[in-house]
């Protein structure tokens, strides 16, 4: 029992981290709340089914198209729709909510409201411990690591990273330092509609893909990226397991009421908040004058 | 006789001298007016039906350019309010068969209950987290009411609630007349002394509290006003539609009103009341493409924020009024010389 | 600021286009109106089958009124159910005020069908319910005779005997399991979502299977969503029970269909899977579906009666899909409305309500009647029984899906046994095979 609830636990969390990484990324650097995030993944998720249902290819062609493909889309609706409006942070928040939206009519339009679904990068399952785990499953653990690994690389070892820190410190500063602040904003904005496709790949094989699919991701990514304080990256992380765990020992200790575990783990969010308004890495935004 | 055409006379230089000069002030009036007189014209009952469900909008989305525009505390679970109210005029219908005038009221007042449990974690949050945090408690109360099939009937909802009148007619009458009461109110608060205060919290809290103005009461009543109005739609809602059900709370429904208030403009209150009054009328214009309606609503949100950030009805009122710039007042916009100082207006 | 203008200028005239195209009145028609939610497979069950119906009826002349001969007009209302209670009550607003339809059929979320409901109550129009299956819609109907009047019900027949004929299967599959298994005692994983109208169908089960000798492993409840099952199923195969009782009618259903297929749980499942009833649920389950048994209305080569297989071949020559019980809007209007109609001679609901109510008649799913609660109130509720409205247990072999029920049933003792033409007998995976005959 506890094995199930900590390998359930680990495999939730390692989706909800690909996803808040993403996310927490693009707040920390140029401050928007990105709520489209999640429909970028479900656009990821609908070309990966086209190209291996419809098409044909094996999972992994599809990533490889799907990828890059969406990272484009995304820069395009940041260029179209978010750039001019940055200034405005409720604006954003509006015009990503409805960016969200027309990309759901959109997908509805071309797929119809019917379940879809995706085979997996790797079939089968495996027994760890007396416990069955897909491959998929442990894939995208591993995925996790790696992003996160990879993440850090960029961000401590490369000019480009230390740009994006630097952005993400203060906007105004290193615009006076000579870097290009908007062109920093996009990078990172294409690094962030990159992972969340990436994810869309990984975890799409476990999930049933139709045009509704973003809106609960979204609002668990959310809980872990305000509990593990927005803009760090490292408390998305910690958050994202924290609430996998929460959601796994719900379903094993309630089994009548494993449709309970969203509103458990957002009670969580909201207990730690009360203790600690910043999250738990969070940055404390002084208010600026 | 001379009384009565002294009292006609006054009111007709009020109008003249307070209402005709701007045009934006006509524009309210005349709102007013077409709304009261519409039955007149025409009694469809589909057309008062979309008034009467757009009022009772009008009022949440008013509700909450109290809370986030106003106060500045983003709000992004308005729907709890809404379905608070709701479910508990519903249940007291119900179960303690009060009349929809006793319930709504009532329904209004467990509202402001939510609004102080949800006030009280956000006092310390700002901004964004706020935000998110204020997003899960609708959910969280959703999750409550399937757990609680038995009181809260859980996904069905509640059904087979009293009407609020027999005919449509009156129920038009009811629901438009509360709309523009309820909303008087608000902009009167937002005039009064309370909400120069919640004006002040949205631009610099610290300042205010350094003003020695407690400013964790004045947020915790803008939660609990905000709650009331908002408890107040939820319940004409239950009492119209005669059923209170889980979609009352959905966080689509929290977006739809931020959208609304956004797209009119906020921290105006008659943002939010012109935006549903064009947007939820469109939604069901567009219903001839029913596949398309969705879409064309999101893209149109998407293009009023490109072009008129700050909300369409403050681009609107920016174009055809102009502030003078030594008395501050209001002008219509062809005026080349202020009404009451004679200052000149570029 | 040229832009702002051009666009204002395209929205106004935009607008004005629109507000001058409004439909014109068309010649004297039959209006019918069918709700639903369009854009899910549901409402398009609703439209095709009252498509069907109406092209059927019109080809052979309309429908004979009094001494004249009317066409039937139908009109599609968009309910968006789903997403939008509120939607669903102003397309029904729309259909009865703006574009005065004499009839509707339709409806599939309870908690719209109930607001829904009532404003077809305020018109005064026969609402032919198709989708539905809460019991209140129809005592209402006992409670407030002259108001609710109106309504009827097509399809399905009411959640008490959704319960029922869904354990009967449950017992029927047991029998199976423990004759050719050698278990001695069946042991049953309840797997339900959490839903309203599964909560009384828990209870029910869990009083039913001690009574048919077999034991209850557990309940699960997962939530209607859930895309991981993976915990359920660890659980579930941990207790080694070979029968899991599903009640399922979101898109939990595919998941837990798929997940159970890909880590091989040996353990059948019967019971209630709408997903499971689409032609599209092998390939949404990367066919690991195969075997799942369900409940369902329509099964391709199933003939309840000699109706059924004209119907069957005629939807899916036109729709090239297996219909689903949404589709029974075709019967709504063929079978029932039509004929009373031509009867009644009028299109006057009061005096149609009459005739609706004591008539019996044939459909391509069963024979309907109308039934009355035991004091003897109507309540316009489907009558289940051997004869009357039974349904079918169908079963996923080998890619297709196969009636496997009623086979040999007897609903009583001393009853006559039933089978439908074209059951096939039900078959047990191979895996549970292959683990319980070492």
């Amino acid at each position: 029992m506890v094995l199930d609830i900590i390998i359930a636990g680990l495999i939730n969390g390692s989706t909800y981290a690909l996803l808040a990484i993403g996310f927490s990324l693009i707040f920390g650097v140029a401050r928007i709340v990105n709520i489209a995030h999640t429909a970028f993944y479900m656009v990821a998720s609908y070309c990966i089914y086209l190209i291996t249902q419809k098409l044909g290819y094996h999972p992994t062609v599809g990533m490889l198209v799907a990828v890059p493909l969406v990272t484009l889309l995304g820069l395009i609706c940041y260029k179209l729709f978010i750039d001019p409006i940055r200034e405005h942070e409720a604006a954003v928040l509006i015009g990503t909510i409805a960016l969200a939206i027309a990309i759901q009519e959109i997908m509805l339009l071309i797929f119809t409201g019917d379940y879809l679904s995706v085979p997996a990068l790797i079939q089968g399952y495996f027994t760890l411990f007396g416990v069955k785990v897909f491959h998929q499953q442990l894939l995208t653990f591993v995925a996790a690591l790696i992003i996160l690994g990879a993440l850090r690389m960029l961000l401590m070892n490369t000019k480009l990273g230390l740009a994006i820190r630097s952005t993400a410190e203060d906007r105004e500063v290193a615009n006076l330092m000579g870097m290009n602040e908007s062109r920093v904003a996009m990078i990172t904005m294409g690094v962030s509609v990159g992972l969340a496709a990436f994810t869309g790949a990984v975890v799409v094989p476990l999930t049933i893909v139709n045009p509704f699919m973003w809106m609960h991701p979204l609002i668990m990514m959310m809980a872990v990226v305000v509990l593990g304080g927005l803009g760090s990256i490292k408390g998305s992380f910690m958050g994202a397991y924290i609430l996998g765990f929460a959601e796994a020992l719900v379903v094993f200790l309630i089994p009548m009421g494993s449709f309970l575990k969203g509103s458990v783990a957002l009670s969580i969010m909201i207990l730690v908040l009360l203790i600690r308004p910043e999250g738990l890495f969070g940055i404390a935004f002084e208010e600026e004058r | 006789m001379d009384i009565v055409g002294f009292y006609l006379r006054k009111f007709w230089m009020i109008v003249k001298n307070e209402v005709l000069v701007l045009p934006s002030r006509i524009i309210v009036f005349l709102f007013c007016l077409l709304l009261l007189l519409l039955p007149v014209f025409t009694q469809d009952p589909y057309l008062l039906r979309i008034l009467i469900l757009t009022s009772i909008f009008a009022i949440l989305a008013a509700s909450w350019d109290l809370l986030s525009g106003f106060t500045g505390q983003m709000n992004f679970g308005h729907a709890l309010f809404f379905g608070v109210g709701a479910y508990t005029a519903a249940l007291l219908n119900l179960h303690a068969h009060l009349p929809p005038w006793g319930s709504i009221p009532l329904g209004a007042l467990g509202a402001v209950l939510a609004g102080l449990i949800i006030g009280i974690p956000c006092l310390r949050l700002r901004g964004t987290y706020l935000a998110l945090t204020t997003l899960a408690f609708p959910i969280i109360l959703m999750g409550i009411v399937f757990a609680l099939p038995g009181i809260t009937g859980g996904e069905l909802g509640i059904t087979g609630l009293e009407r609020l009148a027999r005919s449509r007619v009156t129920n038009y009458y009811i629901t438009v007349v509360l709309m523009l009461v309820l909303c008087t109110i608000m902009w009167k608060i937002t005039d009064s002394n309370t909400g120069i205060i919640f004006h002040a919290i949205r631009e610099d809290e610290l300042a205010v509290r350094s003003s020695g103005i407690n400013t964790t009461r004045y947020k915790l009543l803008a939660f609990c006003l905000s709650g009331f109005f908002a408890g107040i739609a939820g319940g004409l809602y239950a009492h119209f539609m005669r059923i209170a059900g889980p979609s009352t709370l959905e966080v689509s429904m929290s977006f739809q009103i931020v959208i609304w208030a956004v797209f009119g403009g906020i921290v105006t209150i008659y943002g939010p009341i012109g935006a549903v009054f064009i947007l939820y009328p469109l939604l069901e214009f567009f219903r001839f493409w029913p596949e398309y309606r969705t879409l064309m609503f999101a893209i149109v949100i998407l293009l009023i924020l490109l072009y008129m950030p700050e909300g369409l009805l403050p681009w609107i009122r920016a174009k055809i009024e102009t502030e003078c710039p030594r008395c501050k007042i209001r002008n219509i916009a062809t005026r080349k010389t202020c009404r009451i100082c004679a200052a000149e207006i570029e | 600021m040229n832009r702002c203008r051009i666009l204002m200028t395209t929205l106004v005239a935009f607008f004005l286009v629109v507000t001058i195209s409004f439909p014109a009145l068309g010649a004297k028609t039959i209006k019918i109106g069918v709700i639903g939610p369009m854009q899910f497979v549901q409402g398009k069950g609703h439209w095709n089958g009252a498509t069907l119906a109406a092209e059927e009826v019109n080809a052979r002349g309309g429908v004979k009124v009094g001494n004249k001969k009317m066409k039937i007009e139908l009109v599609k209302a968009d309910s968006n159910e789903f997403l939008n209670v509120t939607d669903a009550t102003n397309a029904m607003e729309m259909l009865l005020s703006r574009d005065k339809v004499d009839f509707v059929v339709g409806g599939f979320r309870s908690e719209a069908v109930f607001a829904m409901q009532d404003i077809a109550m305020d018109y005064k129009k026969i609402f032919i319910g198709a989708g539905a299956s809460h019991s209140k819609l129809c005592l209402r109907v006992a409670e407030d005779y002259d108001r609710y009047k109106y309504w009827f019900r097509a399809t399905p027949f009411n959640e008490k005997f959704l319960g029922r004929t869904s354990f009967i299967h449950l017992a029927t599959v047991g029998a199976i399991l423990k004759k050719s298994l050698n278990i001695p005692k069946v042991k049953v994983a309840i797997v339900a979502e959490k839903a309203m109208w599964v909560e009384p169908m828990i209870a029910a089960a869990k009083g039913f299977i001690p009574k048919v000798g077999m034991e209850v492993a557990g309940v699960w409840q997962p939530s209607q969503a859930a895309t991981d099952v993976t915990a359920e199923l660890s659980a579930i195969q941990r207790t080694e029970a070979p029968l899991i009782f599903t009640i399922f009618s979101a898109s939990v259903g595919i998941s837990f269909a798929r997940q159970a297929g890909e880590l091989k749980i040996p353990a059948v499942q019967v019971g209630i899977n709408v997903e499971a009833q689409k032609d599209g649920f092998l390939e949404a389950t990367q066919g690991m579906g195969n075997y799942v048994m369900t409940l369902n209305t329509f099964a391709r080569g199933v003939e309840v009666n000699e109706l059924s297989k004209p119907f069957m071949d005629k939807y899916i020559k036109r729709f090239g899909e297996t219909p689903t019980y949404t589709a029974e809007t075709y019967s709504a209007i063929v079978y029932n409305l039509v004929p009373v109609i031509e009867q009644a001679g009028t299109l006057d609901a009061d005096k149609l309500i009459p005739i609706m109510e004591t008539r019996e008649f044939k459909t391509p799913s069963g024979r309907v009647k109308m039934v009355s609660t035991p004091e003897g109130k109507p309540i316009h509720e489907l009558k289940w029984g051997p004869g009357y409205q039974t349904s079918l247990g169908v079963q996923w072999q080998d890619g297709k899906l196969v009636g496997v029920w009623p086979n040999k049933w007897k609903a009583a003792p001393k009853a006559p046994e039933i089978t439908y033409k074209g059951i096939v007998p039900y078959k047990i995976p191979p895996w549970m095979i292959e683990k319980y005959k070492k």
